[in-house]
């Protein structure tokens, strides 16, 4: 193949990516929402290493478009938010790792 | 090609944010089960009698406060995962079915009442090593101790299920003891 012509694939295949996905956090967040049922906003920040603050506003971006559901609960009467990946976040997240799968190997 | 490099940096950290340890048991269902196995071991020795109606209450009873103990842990971790609790009730629920097949062989007298226990550890054996392979690793361990407690049944002339019971035990013990410490640690 061609510079020009791997340059442009590679731009295709970026472009196969989704937008919301292309950040790191919320490429994670999905993923471990996808191998568990519900994951609390606690174990999330644990296993991403974010801040609140920014842990809660890539949860809320990826709750207004859709990909999560959150559920406010209480557990040993403290509030614990669970996070769960709906069936729109897990075809993004399939789409989105086919996309990448197609770009890496390259 | 910024794009590109910026992509596989950040799929290095979902990688290492995405791997992680395998399912592990709560310390507390290791304990429960050190003292129900040192319990049971010994009645074969010293209560012969006594052992089926232990096994049957025991076993039912440690698997429903097991359960609760694993749904309890899930939610204190704030990760939740029905088919994790799925994959071992069904590991058990096949290890108690087994036993059961045994049962009706020994009624039948098909097998000795003798040869049924050590048949069973050996059973036991074999399914703790399963669920160390593919559900929570210390297990292993308690499967081939497990497994040489199957000839120390078979050579040991005194006491032998007792001295199988503590083996057990302590293995259960020091497993949950393993477990607490990795939970502080983290």
């Amino acid at each position: 193949m061609s510079q020009p012509d791997h340059e442009a694939a590679v731009a295709a295949g970026l472009d196969g990516l989704d937008d919301l996905l292309e950040h790191r956090s919320r490429l994670a967040a999905c993923l471990l929402l996808s191998r568990a049922d519900h994951l609390s906003f606690s174990r999330l920040k644990q296993l991403l290493n974010e801040t609140d603050g920014n842990l809660g506003a890539q949860l809320r971006k990826l709750e207004d478009a859709g990909y999560v559901s959150a559920k406010k609960a209480f557990q040993d009467r403290r509030p614990v938010t669970w996070y769960r990946l709906t069936a729109k976040g897990r075809a993004a997240l399939l789409s989105h790792v086919d996309a990448l799968r197609r770009l890496v190997g390259r | 090609m910024a794009d590109l490099d910026r992509l596989q940096q950040d799929l290095g950290f979902v990688r290492r944010t995405v791997t992680r340890e395998g399912p592990h048991s709560p310390a507390a269902t290791y304990f429960l089960w050190s003292v129900l196995v040192l319990a049971g071991f010994a009645l074969n020795d010293l209560r012969p009698m006594w052992v089926g109606y232990y096994w049957f209450t025991a076993g039912i009873l440690g698997g429903v406060i097991s359960a609760y103990l694993g749904v309890r842990d899930q939610r204190r971790r704030g990760e939740i995962d029905a088919a994790v609790g799925l994959q071992w009730t069904l590991h058990w629920a096949a290890f108690m079915g087994a036993v059961l097949l045994l049962v009706v062989m020994a009624v039948r007298g098909r097998i000795g009442w003798d040869a049924f226990g050590p048949m069973v550890l050996l059973l036991l054996a074999l399914t703790y090593f399963h669920a160390g392979l593919y559900l929570s690793a210390p297990l292993r361990w308690i499967g081939l101790l497990a497994a040489a407690g199957y000839v120390v049944v078979l050579t040991v002339p005194s006491y032998p299920w007792t001295i199988v019971g503590v083996m057990l035990a302590s293995a259960c013990g020091a497993a949950g003891v393993g477990e607490w410490r990795s939970r502080v640690a983290a």
